[in-house]
């Protein structure tokens, strides 16, 4: 029996507009209302898929955030068997790699044979949580996977690659697998079920011992993107066009 | 005087012929109960208990006006005077009966001016019967409308019954042949038929025999015809009236139950027959697969696989299957059968034994939602309106953008008393082609100086359709959310444009007290009536109406909306499928979410076809913003869009201010 935990997080909803905070270095969190992030849901279809094919425990592992109850108790709801909450000083919004190592100290006490996480998320500055997770348990990582079979103490993984090419290739468990879409659409559960489980099912809150940011990037400066010199069109029949095309390269010096 | 003969011709040797009679009579008439007994007994044993046992004196009412009138039967000329031809002709024969037994046996009154009108009255009916006979003759075997189940069983049935009463109007001409009374031409069938074995000139003996052999067939059909009745098309003469006393009582047809709930309070999701209620499956044998239901449905007639009546008889043969009951959903009905039903209630609305069909489609949706047997693009809706309380997708923030250009800006009813508080509803918030709709909306309740507000983002999607859908749970969250936002603003009726909303709002929302629910087709209605609203222009334009299914069929509300556009001075030209014959335009009971599926030819595109045939109409009117979505896509489609012009109600009205 499979042992599985899935490590998600929130981020920033794109239905509302972002606003940067007053030092310039980062979102306005007044202003931001959160969501799970995509991937991580499809790693979280793909960890029930996986127990519900061949049996298995799913643990799925968050950091506190506003709405995160609800998450966790969707997931229950799913038939997730336990929901770890990530209690700590994440104000802030703490970077990845402080995130990726609260995560691997939350996940090793299960010793889970699978981490899955989604594979990218938009507020990923400080690079991808599954390979970070990996490097600080000492576990395999591959990344944009499409598919994962467990076969005794190995996965046979399907890795998407540009292109349209896919690769499938075995990795030796425990690994961590970064998610790019699960087997199967993120199932939609009725409200009555997710209402159901905020009534019986608990979350464990865990408290970090420590938010250690070493190794992440500081960010200097965040803004929205500067609308730029507006875009010429160029019209005319074929011949024009090309002409003008060539004028412009003369100048811009490339010809 | 004319007297009244009991068993004429019947040889004096044979002693007493009653005791022949009424023992044929109780034995088949037990038979038939126990057969009956065995049909029915299922409902009970296998269905869920359900009261529906209330208000007495109203189902004897129905039974009344649906089984006996035949009101629903009537609604249709040819099938509803064949039927109730047919059928009162039957009444008729039995009350002549049972008045002949109390005649023969507890007190007689069967003779002199009495005797005849008796007559005379029996014998009409006989000649209505064959009138009605005819009709049924001529539907089944000429005629053959593809909503008729044409199988053999109906052709037992029929011949049966024109046999009984051919039998007896055979025996009585043969009577009256020998007999001769001077009033017999009181029985004019009877007598004509009487004069044609006068002609034949035989012996009062033949005829008297010929007349006993008649006799003794017409009693043994008679007999056969109750034996065979619990298993044939005559069961719907039980189930019929039995649907229409047990049919519901206790709430609106716009008002949906939540799903019921197990001894330990666990709502129950319908798989197998044995979680439907007996009422349920009883409305599968009630079905007389009459096929009106069909006919009225907008998603049959758009080619999608679902048939009302098949649905139903699927319930019937499902209880009547041997050997283990089966998965409702996927094995006796298809998913895509039930994610068909627009819930536009026309099936209700045509049934003339009060099938309930949409109940049950719908707790089978609850079974399929729970289950999470939907598809992407309705996941995507419901998942939307969790999340933001609307099925587009967008911030809560965003719900009232529309109004930003509005001056003066429109009052938030959750900060100021208003008399009126619109609840505009998702697609006229959010919708871009609704954009100016809304915008007109305003400037109308405006220019008439209305005191309204609307609540902005405390305002959600108000669930109609996801209840329909099957998504009860997000439709208690939303109305959950939406009591809470409405009980702070202090307002004193709600107005929306949305008749679904407004279906919801007045039917299933809990009980707001004093604060009544409009359409807005009925405070424009009001406001012209009580002189408020002017009207100075008069259009002239020819226009049609087009009825949404949640206002006309669900609430009744016809003549507000054709009253207001009279108003604006324009003439309705109707189309054939009017009031509560419309045609659904197709988005209902969260369709407009789904994935359209194979379709022949749209509802909406079928309805414009319809309007266009209207000679000199220019414009469709409508009074739902779904229709505008609807019907601006239809135009485009079949090619009517310099032929037809889609208008809400209000921009009439704007325009005739």
């Amino acid at each position: 029996m499979a042992k599985i935990v899935a490590i998600v997080k929130m981020v920033p909803d794109l239905v509302e507009e972002l606003e940067i905070n007053e030092a310039g270095t980062g979102l306005d969190r007044d202003w931001l209302r959160l969501i799970i992030n995509e991937f991580d849901n499809h790693a979280i279809e793909q960890a029930i898929l996986l127990k519900e094919r061949d049996a298995g425990e799913v643990t799925v592992i968050a950091p506190d955030a506003e709405g995160v109850e609800d998450m966790l108790f969707t997931t229950a709801a799913k038939g997730a068997d336990r929901m770890i909450k990530l209690a700590g000083d994440l104000e802030e919004g703490a970077n990845n790699h402080a995130l990726a190592r609260a995560f691997a100290e939350a996940a090793k006490p299960y010793q889970p044979d699978l981490i899955l996480t989604g594979v990218q998320a938009n507020d990923d500055l400080d690079g991808p949580v599954g390979p970070l997770v990996a490097e600080y348990l000492g576990m395999p990582y591959v990344g944009y996977i499409s598919g994962v079979t467990i076969e005794g103490n190995k996965a046979i993984v399907r890795k998407e690659y540009p292109g349209g090419l896919i690769g499938e290739m075995e990795v030796t468990l425990p690994a961590v697998l970064g998610i790019q879409a699960g087997e199967e659409p993120p199932r939609y559960v009725a409200i009555s079920k997710v209402r159901q489980m905020m009534k019986t099912a608990e979350i464990d809150e865990q408290e970090i011992s420590e938010l250690n940011p070493n190794g992440g990037v500081i960010a200097k400066r965040m803004y929205l993107p500067e609308a730029a010199k507006r875009a010429e069109m160029i019209e005319g029949d074929e011949e024009e066009i090309a002409a003008k095309l060539v004028a412009i390269f003369k100048k811009a010096g490339a010809l | 005087m004319p007297e009244r003969l009991n068993y004429w011709g019947i040889p004096h040797t044979w002693g007493k012929p009653e005791l022949y009679v009424y023992t044929i009579m109780f034995l088949a008439a037990a038979i038939m109960l126990f057969r009956f007994y065995r049909q029915a007994s299922p409902w009970w044993r296998i269905g869920r208990s359900e009261p529906r046992w209330d208000k007495l004196h109203l189902r004897v009412w129905r039974v009344i006006q649906y089984a006996i009138i035949q009101t629903r039967v009537l609604r249709q000329r040819y099938p509803g005077l064949m039927h109730v031809a047919i059928a009162w002709s039957f009444f008729v024969f039995f009350l002549g009966t049972a008045l002949a037994t109390v005649h023969d046996h507890f007190f007689e009154f069967l003779y002199g001016n009495t005797l005849v009108i008796y007559k005379f009255t029996l014998d009409v009916f006989t000649i209505i019967f064959i009138i009605g006979a005819g009709m049924a003759i001529y539907r089944r075997y000429a005629q053959k409308p593809e909503r008729l189940t044409l199988e053999p069983g109906f052709t037992w049935t029929l011949s049966l019954i024109v046999i009984i009463v051919l039998g007896g109007l055979g025996t009585e001409s043969l009577r009256l042949a020998v007999e001769r009374p001077d009033w017999g031409a009181w029985s004019p069938a009877g007598w004509l038929l009487a004069q044609l074995w006068i002609s034949t000139g035989a012996s009062e003996t033949t005829l008297t025999n010929w007349h006993l052999g008649i006799w003794i067939f017409h009693l043994l059909t008679v007999a056969v015809t109750l034996i065979t009745l619990p298993t044939g098309t005559l069961l719907h003469t039980l189930t019929g009236p039995l649907n229409a006393f047990f049919s519901k009582l206790d709430r609106p047809m716009g008002a949906l139950a939540p799903a019921a709930e197990t001894a330990e309070g666990k709502p129950i999701f319908v798989s197998k027959l044995s979680d439907l209620t007996w009422k349920q499956l009883l409305d599968g044998d009630a079905c007389t697969e009459c096929g009106r239901c069909q006919d009225a449905c907008p998603a049959f007639g758009a080619g999608t696989p679902l048939s009302p009546k098949k649905l139903i008889l699927s319930l019937r043969d499902a209880l009547h299957h041997n050997g283990g009951q089966p998965n409702l959903v996927g094995e006796a009905i298809p998913e895509e059968v039930l994610w068909s039903c627009t819930t536009c209630g026309a099936c209700i609305q045509e049934c003339p034994v009060l099938i309930e069909h949409i109940d049950t489609i719908v707790d089978l949706r609850r079974t399929m939602v729970i289950e999470g047997m939907i598809d992407a693009e309705l996941q995507d809706a419901l998942t939307n309106l969790g999340r933001y309380g609307n099925s587009f997708g967008q911030s809560e923030r965003m719900r009232a953008r529309w109004s930003k250009e509005i001056e003066p800006k429109v009052k938030d009813a959750g900060k100021e008393a208003v008399e009126y508080l619109w609840f505009v509803g998702d697609y006229a918030s959010y919708s871009p082609t609704l954009t100016e709709i809304t915008q007109r909306t305003a400037e109308v309740f405006q220019k008439i100086g209305l005191d309204f507000g609307i609540m902005y983002k405390g305002e959600n999607h108000a669930g109609n359709d996801v209840r329909r859908v099957g998504e009860e749970g997000l439709f208690e969250m939303l109305v959950e959310k939406n009591v809470k936002a409405m009980s702070r603003c202090d307002y004193q009726s709600i107005v929306t444009t949305d008749p679904h909303t407004y279906n919801t709002l007045k039917n299933e929302y809990p009980p707001n007290g004093e604060q009544p629910v409009l359409h807005y087709s009925e405070l424009l209605d009001q406001l012209i009536a009580s002189g408020k609203l002017k009207l100075s222009n008069k259009l002239g334009y020819k226009v049609t109406y087009h009825d949404p299914c949640y206002l006309g069929r669900y609430n009744g509300v016809y003549d507000a909306p054709r009253r207001v556009i009279e108003a604006t001075g324009c003439e309705i030209v109707e189309m054939p499928r009017n009031r509560d014959c419309a045609l659904c335009c197709g988005a209902g009971g969260g369709r407009i979410w789904m994935e359209e599926g194979e379709v022949n030819e749209r509802p909406s595109e079928s309805r414009i076809r319809e309007a266009v045939q209207l000679k000199g109409v220019t414009d469709f009117i409508v009074a739902c913003p779904k229709d505008i979505t609807m019907y601006r896509d239809a135009v485009k489609t079949t090619g009517e869009e310099n032929n037809l012009v889609i208008k809400d109600l209000i921009e009439l009205v704007y325009e005739a201010l």
